[in-house]
């Protein structure tokens, strides 16, 4: 960094004292100047820029990707891509670290011309670095298949559009997947085994798991290395899929992505479930559950492997009776997977009528994004707009046609298995193409024979539909469009910080440790102290507004 | 440690310069300075470099505690709310919890991880033969280099209630040790004694060395008198770490409230929350998690405060105890 100095001569001593005083000032200039050039270092760089002005079209794309993902000059779309919009695309590919990356380049305002990647640059970036980007809704002429889809897909243009109107990135949607994340399963094998019938209310399901425990259900000699029932650790932030928030459906509670921070919406009203009744009598029968014995010892301190590899068994023998997961050979592995059964949610008590949790796997935001500062918004756009072409989105999810896809007809695909013979099919997906990073629109109509573990997810659906069919998208879900303002959400997280410490431990605690019927009015009360009716009030306030 | 710029000036002899030394104005005596010792600032130049830029530079960034964070307007853009988040943070139902739980953590963690590395290399110096001896010094240092992420998930297997060693060893003898993992009250000792086991052979290394520099004079002369090895430790090893000891104390109160953010968050489960929400995982939530950035700031802020007061304290006692002390 700094200068190495002269080794000092032997100086003639007249001239000694203002050489050496010479040096010593460009010592110390030196020293002040290294920190300077560090600041430099740190902020400078990528100023020259790489896209050529004028017509010529080479964009430079920054595209944000699976560490799995194999690199995009490898990928034949999108050599069909840059043919179809007539242009030169130039990656740069991120895989790690992007929030770090995204924050310096969003502060020093220099964008490439095309941002690509899964919620990419958040609404919360977007109410601030908007000006950076093209409004695109000024170009819906240029943008074809994206007004179609908006014009299609419900929910599509309002997840696009920001509270000012404006639309900075659009989201893609991909038919085919099941409206639910989780699943729920039983061992049908020991059902049989024992002679039970499947669970259809809480009472049930706590005599079939009563018998699991006590009997041999697994019929290997032991009677004691069975779990009746398991579930994904659930997190001291909030709620997931896989964890018996789940059970709220058989109490005809509408839960969405998998219960969240525990706010819900029914028919029109919000309300928070961790201090619903309904969600007392979830907790009722797991705490006599557990008393009995009938839940994982370990469940309320497993991480997530170990959730997995317990559902897993030893051999052709299964330890757990029921949980949930995306797919039975994704949660049991492909040898167990044939003793389950996927089930219809369980009653609380006989004639409630079942919801399940709405997710919303299919339409995500902010997939892709224009730079204002493009020498070449045109190509841009034409860009943009290949992206969401029925041929090209099937591919860019699952992989280049021929090699991973056979196009069987006039909008018909079917996705071919996994080549290596090892992978399953969503690695495959993650490792061939961009898969659910990439911008797309996936049509209602298009005929798609799926890969096998969505095929599975599909099939294993079947018990839920009737279950999701109680629930009304339009007033009994948080509409995930939903923009608020900075303080409202600060209010809101602030007070959800301290709920959830409070909901998360007493779950674990009621469980655990019993005292539901004693405990509950205390927590519910503690609850309202932490600012729980707070909340609720500003939720219903925006909800209200977007429905108005 | 290293020389302070008083230290370094009585050590290097300074060239005899013509005049009274004391009447010359300050700018000369700087400029003196500069010109007979400039190679040692050359050479601190980089470090110094590095910690202006990297320590007090963005110091300027602290304004976010009482600053209103705006996205639009920067970090030093928002309005000026004076102390509001500090008084958020002390009016939070979870203040006091916070701290209750972030001092029992590190403050135990502190105690026991200040003595466990002194016994150690006291056991270690008193093993005879150069090759178990490093043997030892190696097998007791090496878990110090497994990651945060493997020691938890090590202590997860090991303490599964259902297929642990250490529950199902307890079971043999007849305990009933409940599960390690979600008890309130296992979870300090669980945190503490997994962080000696990995730090403690680590850390033991600077006494090691301050044991290696004791005049072997010193030990001949004992043995000759008729010490027993007990009274050798006594009255030559335990003083000649004292000075070590004393400084690594006070470095060590100067992070008092810094209970390590990834392994309580790791360990963190809903069956522990009451005593394993830390600042530092409260933080994370709050600022990280729900982009609370202003509030995040000064809950670090107070963090670093309370650390800072009790460093200058423990420093000043040390001094006036035992004349050691890092200024």
């Amino acid at each position: 960094m700094a200068r190495t100095p002269r080794t000092p001569s032997a100086a003639p001593g007249g001239e000694a004292r203002p050489r050496r005083s010479r040096r010593a000032l460009r010592t110390g200039a030196a020293a002040l100047v290294a920190p300077a050039l560090l600041v430099a270092g740190c902020t400078g760089g990528g100023d020259d820029e790489g896209g050529e002005a004028g017509g010529s079209s080479t964009l430079d794309v920054l595209v944000v990707k699976h560490p799995l993902t194999k690199g995009m000059d490898e990928m034949a779309w999108v050599k069909t891509l840059e043919e179809e919009a007539g242009v030169t695309l130039n990656w740069e590919e991120v895989s790690a670290d992007w929030d770090q990356k995204k924050s310096t380049m969003l502060a020093a305002g220099d964008v490439p011309d095309l941002v690509i990647g899964t919620n990419v640059i958040t609404d919360s970036d977007l109410a601030t670095y908007g000006s950076l980007f093209v409004d695109l809704s000024e170009h819906m002429d240029a943008l074809p298949n994206v007004q179609a889809m908006f014009e299609e897909v419900d929910g599509a243009e309002q997840t696009a559009t920001q509270t000012d109107g404006s639309v900075y990135a659009l989201p893609r949607w991909k038919q085919a997947w099941p409206q639910a994340i989780t699943r729920q399963y039983i061992n049908q094998q020991w059902l049989d085994a024992l002679g039970l019938e499947m669970p259809t209310t809480f009472d049930e399901l706590y005599d079939v798991l009563l018998a699991f425990k006590t009997e041999d259900a697994n019929g290997n000699g032991d009677p004691d290395d069975e779990i009746p029932l398991d579930w994904a650790p659930v997190a001291t932030t909030g709620w997931g899929y896989f964890q018996p928030s789940a059970l709220l459906g058989g109490t005809g509670l509408p839960i969405s992505g998998g219960g969240g921070t525990g706010y819900f919406v029914e028919d029109g009203t919000v309300g928070n479930w961790l201090a619903d009744e309904r969600w007392k009598e979830v907790l009722l029968f797991l705490e006599r559950a557990n008393a009995a014995g009938l839940v994982s010892t370990n469940v309320m301190t497993q991480d997530y492997s170990a959730y997995q590899s317990v559902g897993r068994g030893s051999g052709d023998d299964a330890t757990v009776g029921m949980s949930w997961g995306w797919t039975s050979s994704d949660r049991f592995g492909a040898q167990l997977a044939p003793q389950y059964a996927s089930m219809a949610p369980v009653l609380s008590e006989p004639g409630v009528e079942p919801t399940w949790s709405w997710d919303f796997e299919n339409l995500t935001p902010n997939h892709i994004l224009l730079s204002a500062q493009s020498d070449a918004i045109d190509a841009g756009l034409r860009v943009i707009d290949a992206f969401y072409d029925e041929d090209l989105s099937v591919q860019t999810l699952f992989g280049d046609e021929g090699e991973y896809v056979t196009k069987t007809g006039e909008g018909a695909y079917e996705v071919l298995p996994p080549a290596d013979g090892t992978s399953d099919p969503s690695t495959w997906k993650w490792t061939n193409s961009l898969a659910d990073a990439s911008p797309g629109w996936i049509r209602e109509e298009t005929q798609l024979v799926l890969p096998t573990d969505l095929a599975e997810a599909v099939e294993q659906s079947a018990p839920l539909e009737p279950a999701l069919a109680n629930v009304d998208p339009d007033e009994d879900v948080w509409p995930p469009y939903i923009k608020m303002s900075a303080a409202d959400l600060s209010t809101l997280s602030l007070n959800n910080t301290t709920l959830l410490n409070l909901t998360q431990n007493a779950f674990a605690q009621f469980v655990t440790n019993g005292g539901v019927e004693a405990g509950w009015d205390d927590y519910v009360a503690s609850l309202e102290a932490a600012g729980l009716q707070q909340n609720i009030d500003l939720y219903q306030q925006y909800y209200d507004a977007s429905e108005g | 440690m290293a020389l302070t710029l008083g230290e370094t000036a009585e050590k290097v002899p300074v060239p005899p310069v013509a005049g009274g030394r004391r009447r010359r104005p300050p700018g000369a005596v700087v400029s003196d300075h500069l010109r007979s010792r400039w190679q040692l600032w050359l050479m601190l130049a980089p470090a110094i470099a590095l910690t202006v830029v990297f320590a007090y530079v963005p110091m300027y960034g602290l304004q976010l505690a009482f600053r209103e964070f705006d996205f639009a307007q920067g970090l030093t853009g928002g309005d000026w709310v004076g102390l509001a988040y500090f008084r958020q943070f002390f009016a939070s139902p979870l203040f006091w919890d916070l701290l209750r739980n972030t001092v029992a953590i590190s403050l135990t963690t502190l105690v026991v991880g200040f003595v466990a590395p002194i016994a150690l290399a006291l056991v270690v110096n008193q093993v005879v033969g150069r090759r178990r001896k490093r043997f030892l010094q190696t097998a007791t240092y090496l878990p110090h280099f497994i990651s945060i992420v493997v020691v938890v998930g090590m202590l997860q297997v090991f303490l599964n209630p259902a297929t642990g060693v250490l529950p199902r060893s307890l079971g043999l003898l007849g305990v009933e040790g409940g599960n390690l993992l979600g008890s309130t009250s296992a979870f300090v000792p669980v945190y503490v004694i997994s962080e000696v086991w990995q730090h403690c052979g680590w850390n033991s290394i600077i006494y090691l060395a301050a044991l290696a520099s004791v005049d072997p004079q010193l030990y001949e002369a004992a043995r000759v008198d008729g010490a027993s090895r007990a009274q050798t430790v006594r009255h030559i090893d335990l003083p000649a770490l004292v000075p070590t000891m004393i400084v690594l104390l006070i470095l060590n109160m100067g992070g008092v409230l810094n209970a390590g953010f990834e392994k309580v968050f790791l360990l963190q489960n809903p069956l522990n929350l009451p005593v394993s929400e830390v600042i530092s995982t409260y933080a994370y939530k709050i600022g990280i998690l729900s982009s609370q950035f202003s509030y995040a700031t000064a809950i670090g802020l107070f963090n670093t405060l309370i650390n800072f007061v009790f460093l200058v304290v423990t420093n000043q006692v040390a001094k006036r105890v035992s004349n050691t002390s890092l200024w």
